[in-house]
């Protein structure tokens, strides 16, 4: 059996364990506390975002960690290489081309054309690609197929019952409040969970399969997230930190039971486990990044949340910044090149 | 032992291509006129009388010189990366502090080839003992620049326009080379005129010996590879300019290709043996085989991955990094 298959089987094996809404609703509450006054210190409007880069940054941090601010955004292929190559990958699926190389140029062009037909960006960087001579786009075509072929070849998608869900906007949650603190989750890949066999309706009964059950479904469900790089120690609390944020997301659905970060540069993945333990980790991991932040920023925070850094988690950055795109964007781009 | 074309011609006519699990497609698509399907020296399907004396190897004359090495290729055994694991950890562990070993992301020692090679040359004194050693720009450099991005755009695109224009495009939309990018429009005219027609020979002959490449055979380029060793105290990391075949198989299926605008040497092969014991570390399966192809003069080094190599790879990697360590010690 290839790797690819291996790693797929152990994503779509069933889950031993399952969260509650409850411990969702602990926790959305017990941020909902103390983010407050945690920001106190800052203006009155003034914001924070919360990302995994961020907690990638608080644990090689040590004792005393600070937030460096983002640099000026300028456009380059790094930027592109993640909603391009998942659109890829979506038209792969599809069946319209067998491999992401063969996928990005066309998928690009068609982003393009729409872009002057309508005016609509999808992706947002169509202009600055457009704007490109031959060199530029080849060079951006090259580093998302790169990327696409990265996580194409880490997994046999022909395991997948059900169509896995490539990309579309970050997870977020706001802490409402004067100054607004959004956690925010991206996840490259969703994958709904395949209902248990006919025989294990007694328990688990409330289980369907298919995508797109939406709000107040309970399909179980696994996320898997794309970083570069290599998987450093510890860093269950940022795999645990994509489900608290898209548990706090959709209150009426059940946290993912799963998630797997994949480093298709080092030919690694790992996966954990969601467990109320974990939730709970990454909302205490949460609260110290926003204590970090306000720090940097000059603001001393208030302690009153009193939460311990969590548990040395590590990198699963991501550089496309702005690469979320429209969810269908990937399904349009497909319906264009068959029409095409 | 590395194998020139020149020993080669043997293979120059075996049909067909195949990596394993994947479908054959020969030659390029009606969309990529200007690539070599053939040996350019036989297109007609005779051999001409120039074969007697040596010529560049061409489109899946050059391929098949890459896939077919003579050997059986090697099977994924996770004792292998072991007994690799093995001699790099032993080899650098009474160099390693606890303070370096305790998996501490920002502690870790990333070692590159580049690094390797400069630790190991101030150690024997081939060197002048600067450490890390800012990049000077030169003409060669800039010239194997813009080669890469040209080689990475013909086996994305299929094509490029003026090389010269599509070099530095290229090169412009990368933050990390703006510095190269100045430099080079900064060069007096002559010099300047001088590398653009040395870029724009290489780039015609990679797009007259590169064939296209099926896409089911997943290559990449200006790939990043890495691992991490001794406890996440150390990775590995190296970018291999063209990696074919599906990474994860049973058996050995990825070539690694690295292309070089200057001269031969020696360096060279053990940069690639870096990035064979890099990539046989980081999958199931070691690569079958190690290439560099010489764009000035379309030469092709070929070494077939075996665990000898791999051996001697992972022997002077521990070499390297005590080397290093030691060196950096105040």
């Amino acid at each position: 059996m290839t790797a690819a298959a291996q790693l797929t089987e152990a994503i779509l094996r069933p889950a031993p364990s399952r969260t509650g809404p409850a411990v969702a609703q602990r926790i959305r509450d017990r941020l909902a506390g103390n983010v407050p006054d945690l920001v106190a210190p800052l203006p009155p409007g003034e914001q924070i975002v919360v990302s995994v880069p961020i907690l990638r940054q608080l644990a090689s941090g040590g004792d005393n960690p600070t937030i460096r601010p983002d640099d000026p955004f300028a456009w380059k292929p790094a930027f592109v290489r993640r909603s391009l190559g998942l659109a890829a990958i979506d038209a792969c699926l599809a069946g319209y081309f067998r491999a992401p190389l063969e996928a990005v140029g066309p998928v690009a062009e068609w982003a393009v054309a729409e872009w002057e037909r309508s005016g609509w960006r999808t992706f947002h960087w169509e202009p600055w690609y457009a704007g490109l001579g031959t060199g530029g786009r080849g060079a951006v075509l090259a580093e998302a197929s790169n990327w696409a072929t990265g996580v194409w070849a880490s997994l046999d998608w022909g395991q997948f019952r059900t169509a896995p869900r490539l990309g579309g906007p970050d997870d977020q949650w706001v802490c409402p409040g004067p100054r607004t603190v959004r956690l925010k989750g991206r996840s490259e890949i969703r994958i709904d969970l395949p209902s248990p066999e006919p025989s294990d309706s007694g328990s688990g009964s409330s289980l369907r399969s298919g995508s797109g059950s939406g709000s107040g479904s309970t399909t179980q469900q696994v996320l898997v997230a794309v970083a570069g790089g290599s998987p450093p120690s510890g860093l269950d609390v940022q795999l645990g930190y994509l489900a608290l944020v898209a548990a706090l997301r959709t209150p009426t659905r059940p946290a993912p039971v799963r998630v797997v970060g994949l480093w298709p540069q080092a030919g690694e993945a790992r996966t954990v486990e969601v467990t109320d333990e974990l939730l709970a980790r990454a909302g205490d991991t949460a609260l110290d990044a926003v204590r970090a932040v306000v720090r940097t920023r000059g603001g001393s925070p208030m302690d009153g949340a009193g939460l311990g850094v969590g548990g040395g988690a590590d990198a699963l950055g991501t550089t496309d910044r702005l690469g979320t795109g429209d969810p269908a964007s990937g399904s349009a781009a497909i319906e264009a090149l068959a029409a095409a | 032992m590395a194998l020139l074309e020149t020993d080669d011609r043997r293979w120059k006519h075996r049909q067909p291509i195949t990596f394993p699990g994947y479908s054959v497609r020969h030659g390029g698509g009606a969309d990529r006129p200007n690539r070599a399907s053939s040996n350019e020296s036989d297109a007609d399907g005779q051999v001409p009388p120039s074969l007697l004396q040596w010529t560049p190897l061409a489109g899946t004359a050059l391929l098949d010189r890459i896939r077919i090495t003579g050997r059986p290729r090697p099977a994924a055994d996770p004792n292998r990366v072991e007994a690799l694991r093995r001699i790099i950890d032993d080899g650098i562990e009474s160099c390693l502090t606890p303070v370096a070993v305790s998996g501490a992301d920002r502690r870790r020692l990333v070692v590159t080839h580049a690094a390797l090679s400069r630790a190991l040359d101030r150690r024997s004194g081939r060197s002048d003992g600067s450490i890390a050693g800012r990049r000077e720009l030169t003409v060669p450099i800039a010239c194997g620049a813009l080669v890469g991005v040209l080689f990475r755009q013909l086996l994305t695109t299929g094509s490029f326009g003026d090389p010269w224009v599509d070099g530095l495009g290229a090169l412009a939309v990368d933050d990390r080379q703006q510095e190269l990018v100045a430099w080079i429009h900064r060069l007096p005219a002559g010099e300047r005129d001088g590398l653009a027609a040395e870029v724009r020979r290489q780039a015609a002959g990679l797009a007259r010996r590169w064939p296209d490449l099926d896409a089911a055979w997943l290559p990449r380029t200006d790939e990043p590879i890495r691992t991490v060793l001794s406890d996440g105290a150390v990775e590995l990391s190296a970018r291999v300019d063209l990696a074919i075949g599906r990474p994860g198989l049973d058996v050995a299926s990825v070539a690694l290709v690295a292309i070089t605008s200057g001269s031969r040497r020696p360096a060279h092969r053990d940069d690639l043996h870096f990035s064979a014991l890099v990539e046989t570390l980081r999958r199931p399966a070691p690569p079958f085989a190690v290439a560099t192809y010489y764009s000035r003069t379309g030469e092709l080094d070929v070494d077939p991955v075996s665990d000898e190599l791999l051996i001697a790879a992972a022997e002077r990697t521990a070499a390297g990094i005590s080397a290093m360590v030691r060196q950096e010690e105040p």
